[in-house]
């Protein structure tokens, strides 16, 4: 990250092929469809490289590109629904390719019954492996918060996995 | 079910692979090769943070230079020595939380509105036991010149406050408008100390109290307002 910061093109390239699948995964994991993922991936990589001097050297660099991947797709969210009255028709024709059963993934299908909140969370800590204290920079919230939600989450998780099977979820196939 | 069992559920969907296409790689790094070029990091969070309660001290001198420093001429030894330090430490608080807010992934340990709620209550409770006149002659007609005199001080050191860490990036810039207005809002109170000669309790207590929260209130409506601008630049 420092050496992108210096200018360096191999840096750069090796850090956008490093975090980019990340950053699509969690864009992902929030119900999108594939383009629309593939968008704000190129959003964030536009904004990151915008505002690159504000990561400080030293400081956690998942955090620092997780807030600034929220931020775009909250915006994104923001602006869907400012959309949304004017534009129901092209709305409900992505809603049916988003969803569309054989683009959604099995872990969009599994944290779909949960808030965007929690899903976020879950995303950012079960799936990406970050630490509370990161998850909690990365949303601007407490850890206190981060871990009621994934408390809330885990409950929500729990009756959705009981209710469908669990031997569905852990052999991997979404029948 | 345990918690283990769903941590396990839950990285096995993660692992399912998720084929991202590589040509859009390719055009995220043509799309920054143009513009590469080596970058100033922020200073440090302390020096932004002087640099901001300066440029608050600035403003409040200068307007009540401006209007006299009556206020502070009729205060006591005491009143003095616990008025200002209270407002001093209060800024330095709210300048080390809004560079925070300008940081992406900046560590906060007060959030934006319990830096307004704990400003708010501590201004009332230094100014409660130490102004014991509690006449309320013109009560209206005085507070509502000292809110206008107060916030004619906090907009422009908000404004440059913000101008100052425009380097920066808020995340939330509903936040960072908070915590811009709340800092300037600080000032506008410095402002008032200064130069109100009015130590009725309740005028102090009401009008020169309410700056704060009035002042991050336009603080937030401006950020929610800029968020929106930025992104209609954008597209």
């Amino acid at each position: 990250m420092v050496r992108y910061q210096q200018g360096d093109f191999a840096a750069a390239t090796a850090l956008i092929d490093r975090i980019s699948p990340r950053l699509h995964r969690f864009f992902l994991a929030k119900s999108m469809s594939r383009a629309d993922a593939d968008d704000l991936l190129q959003e964030t990589w536009l904004q990151i490289h915008k505002v690159r001097h504000t990561y400080r050297p030293g400081e956690p660099a998942l955090p620092w590109f997780y807030a600034i991947a929220r931020h775009i797709r909250v915006d994104h969210y923001r602006k869907s629904i400012r959309h949304a009255a004017g534009e129901r028709e092209l709305e409900e024709m992505s809603k049916g390719v988003s969803s569309a059963p054989n683009q959604a993934s099995e872990l969009e299908a599994l944290l779909a019954p949960l808030s965007e909140g929690q899903r976020e969370v879950i995303a950012m800590l079960k799936v990406e492996g970050m630490s509370l204290e990161e998850v909690a920079r990365a949303t601007s919230s407490s850890v206190g918060s981060v871990k009621q939600k994934v408390h809330r989450a885990y409950e929500k998780l729990r009756q959705t996995i009981g209710a469908t099977g669990p031997r569905k979820w852990r052999s991997g196939g979404l029948a | 079910m345990k918690d283990q069992d769903i941590d396990d559920i839950l990285k096995k969907a993660a692992q399912a692979p998720q084929d991202l296409d590589p040509l859009v790689l390719e055009r995220i790094g043509d799309s920054i090769k143009p513009s590469l070029r080596p970058v100033r990091p922020l200073p440090p969070v302390w020096l932004m943070a002087v640099g901001l309660v300066l440029v608050c001290a600035g403003v409040s001198l200068a307007g009540a230079a401006r209007g006299g420093f009556f206020g502070v001429a009729k205060m006591n030894l005491l009143e003095r020595s616990l008025v200002f330090p209270a407002l001093g430490l209060l800024a330095c608080l709210a300048a080390v939380g809004f560079v925070h807010q300008m940081i992406p992934a900046s560590r906060l340990r007060v959030s934006p509105s319990a830096l307004l709620a704990l400003s708010s209550v501590s201004l009332l409770a230094v100014f409660a036991p130490l102004f014991r006149d509690y006449h309320t002659d013109h009560f209206f007609l005085a507070g509502i010149a000292c809110l206008l005199i107060g916030l004619l001080h906090a907009i422009p050191a908000g404004l440059l406050s913000w101008l100052m860490l425009r380097r920066g990036f808020a995340v939330n810039p509903a936040s960072a408008g908070l915590v811009a207005g709340t800092l300037g809002g600080l000032a506008g109170v410095g402002m008032l100390e200064l130069h109100c000669p009015n130590f009725q309790a309740a005028h102090i207590l009401v009008w020169h109290t309410a700056v704060v929260p009035v002042s991050a209130a336009l603080g937030a409506l401006l950020g929610w307002k800029l968020r929106f601008r930025a992104r209609s630049n954008d597209h």
